[in-house]
């Protein structure tokens, strides 16, 4: 009987994904949730196939890049996996990506399953897999999260591993960890930067970590790398960072990421130093699984950076790079990524307050955009979106000169005339709901000025 | 040129959703006008010496933080009352403006008590009242619309009749969701459940607070700025939040 519900489910979720690939969906949540419906167990047992590990990867910021640059260097290997797509990082659509990765009788089996999951369906995930290594990247406040909800996460993530014979694969840097200490079963290793690699310009956002999570008291940093993360300890308990296990050095940021984790020298044609943190959390994760150092750096030198993280379109020309920005401390990385760039740019900002972006525009505040005051490489920036006043205002306010502020509501117009500036690079940041029709813009703008000459009018 | 002194209260304990963008607006507007406003940080046992404060801001914090701040502020009500009475500008959001009221009573019938300043007790509930708002006010002598953001748990209710909320309500909740009634507006104080941050997208009510500040110096200022990336975002939001 279960088997016949489990066939009828795969068979209905692989037609569910056939016609939301075709109807051009990026969200793949609808096929697992009817699958789940028709089977509740499909989850469970398809997850039994996987021969090898499966690996989570959670935290508040960085998963995707993370666990894709994991993905990579797995296949690099010859290994076959299981891998969940950005956005798709809750239940139904875990389950859709084992639904899309086995075949008609669901007895397909893989070397490795690796699940990008939001930090709130851990626990609901626990009950239907048993992970041999979960990654976090690293706890912080976001949008929704201000009322000690960061706090209560992290508690029941720590209940769910808790008496589980899992590799527990942790940020060295962030205060929060601290909460996975002394669990029993449960195996902890630690990646961070070495002391110096990184600026320690103190920002203001994120008061959240800075208190100690043992005794209540504000910890003493002897440097910042960013929000909460650094190098701490505790003046009331002696609450201090944990040995690492693995260690980031050697950090050159321009003009592209080069780095060492412990002996291992790693090149990205990644920029930003949140990247080179995910390459760390990444690196650490691959060394546990036993993969070969030279399998690990050609899969971090050929990765390229996908849909808002970073991806790179040619337009006329020129670079324009995609960032999706969804809270204070991610903007602050986005923006020293901006800065530390140093030819003459243009900025364009789409903010949406849509559920998915977070209806309370007001984080925009906490974050230190100040730091764009300096900048005097940036020539003009436009501001679109549904709160395109908001950011303009926003820019007006951390100092940026108003006559250089354009605002245009309309993504599609807004991004056009960011592309008919002059300037060596443009930066388009985004919200959330407004991410994948900025990308399609930019697609649309690539396609027309690699057309052939005098086919195409490319500047009207 | 002068120097306006803002006194930002707790900042390590009462600041939510971006209220720090209010001191920016001051600050930036200020600078504007001609003159520099210094931001000052005082936190527990911090002392609060009127002599050199020209206005003081609170924002919003959880229940744990507000209880800190009261027995905190309680030492020095006295003198604060009095400053109020004489005219200090003081913005209080969310949190700092149930403060000022009787008590605070919490969803399970705890109560805390409040600084007795104002005839008003706030009750707490499970569901919190969320989202854009948009009220009028005359708080500048004309009649102006004030834009924001609420998320509170507490709803707000004046047992004073004489009491002046700082508007009326054309969508959101306010004080309590029931009475229409938004804040509260006495002589240079505003208390106010609306972030957002309040001050950048209501350039009128920055202006009003720095028109006081200047009117307590012997200072004239000429409201001469550009505001027009302020009023867009204000009636962005404002049409969207009457449209929907």
């Amino acid at each position: 009987m279960n088997k016949f519900r489990l066939i009828l489910a795969i068979a209905v979720g692989k037609i569910l994904i056939l016609f939301s690939r075709l109807m051009g969906n990026q969200g793949s949540n609808f096929p697992g949730k009817m699958a789940r419906r028709i089977y509740p167990g499909i989850l469970q047992q398809l997850a039994a196939r996987i021969t090898g590990k499966i690996i989570i990867v959670t935290g508040t910021n960085g998963k995707t890049t993370t666990s894709n640059m994991l993905a990579r260097i797995i296949k690099q290997t010859g290994a076959s996996l299981v891998h969940n797509q950005a956005g798709a990082n809750m239940i139904p659509g875990i389950t859709t990506a084992f639904i899309a990765a086995t075949g008609m009788t669901g007895r397909k089996r893989f070397d490795y399953a690796l699940l990008e999951t939001d930090e709130a369906n851990v626990p609901l995930l626990l009950k239907e897999v048993k992970p041999g290594l979960i990654l976090i990247t690293n706890f912080f406040r976001d949008q929704l999260d201000r009322y000690g909800e960061l706090d209560y996460t992290v508690q029941v993530i720590r209940e769910a591993v808790k008496g589980k014979a899992i590799d527990l694969v942790l940020n060295a840097d962030d205060p929060l960890t601290a909460y996975f200490r002394d669990l029993t079963a449960v195996r902890c290793w630690y990646y961070g930067f070495a002391p110096g690699s990184y600026g320690s310009r103190e920002s203001r956002e994120s008061r959240e970590g800075r208190y100690c999570v043992i005794c209540g008291q504000e910890l003493q940093y002897q440097c910042y790398h960013y929000a909460q993360l650094g190098k701490f300890s505790c003046p009331g308990c002696g609450n201090h960072n944990p040995g690492m296990d693995f260690t980031g050095h050697g950090l050159v940021m321009h003009p592209a990421l080069e780095l060492r984790v412990d002996d291992m020298l790693l090149n990205s044609p990644y920029q930003g130093f949140y990247n080179a943190y995910n390459i760390v959390a990444a690196v650490s994760a691959a060394r546990l699984l036993g993969i070969e150092p030279r399998h690990i750096q050609k899969a971090i030198a050929d990765f390229r950076p996908e849909a808002g993280r970073m991806e790179t379109f040619v337009i006329n020309g020129r670079p324009t790079i995609l960032i999706l920005v969804k809270n204070p401390t991610g903007l602050n990385q986005s923006l020293a990524a901006v800065i530390e760039d140093q030819g003459v740019k243009n900025l364009f900002f789409a903010l949406n307050d849509q559920v998915a972006d977070g209806r309370d525009v007001s984080w925009i505040w906490d974050a230190d955009i100040e730091a764009i005051e300096t900048d005097r490489k940036i020539k003009q920036i436009i501001c679109s979106g549904i709160r395109s006043g908001d950011i303009a205002l926003r820019m007006k306010y951390a100092g940026y000169p108003a006559e250089q502020l354009v605002i245009k509501s309309n993504l599609k117009e807004g991004i056009e005339y960011l592309s008919g500036l002059t300037g060596e690079i443009n930066y388009v940041l985004s919200t959330y709901t407004a991410l994948f029709a900025c990308r399609k813009i930019l697609l649309g703008l690539q396609k027309r000025s690699a057309a052939p000459a005098g086919k195409v009018p490319v500047r009207g | 040129m002068a120097d306006f002194n803002i006194v930002h209260m707790y900042p390590d304990l009462m600041n939510l959703y971006g209220d720090q963008g209010n001191l920016i607006c001051l600050q930036k507007r200020l600078q504007w006008y001609g003159h520099r406003g210094v931001i000052k940080d005082i936190s527990l046992d911090g002392k609060l010496d009127y002599r050199n404060i020209d206005m003081l801001f609170m924002g919003g914090g959880s229940d744990r933080e507000q209880g800190l701040v009261y027995r905190d502020l309680f030492r020095q009500a006295e003198r604060l009352q009095e400053e109020i009475e004489n005219g200090l500008p003081v913005l209080f959001i969310c949190g700092a403006y149930q403060l000022l009221g009787k008590s605070y009573i919490g969803a399970h019938g705890e109560t805390m008590d409040g600084l007795r300043f104002f005839d008003f007790y706030t009750r707490g509930a499970k569901d919190r009242l969320i989202g854009n708002i948009v009220i009028t006010s005359t708080i500048t002598g004309a009649e102006i619309s004030i834009v924001g953001f609420e998320n509170h748990g507490g709803r707000t209710y004046f047992e004073d009749t004489e009491l002046q909320p700082l508007g009326r309500v054309l969508k959101g909740f306010g004080n309590n969701g029931e009475d229409k009634g938004e804040g509260i507006s006495y002589k240079n104080l505003i208390g106010t459940y609306l972030h957002g941050p309040l001050l950048p997208k209501n350039p009128a009510v920055a202006d009003f607070f720095i028109q006081a500040m200047a009117e307590r110096k012997g200072i004239t200022i000429d409201p001469i700025l550009d505001d027009s990336i302020e009023n867009f975002a204000h009636h962005q939001v404002k049409s969207q939040i009457l449209g929907g």
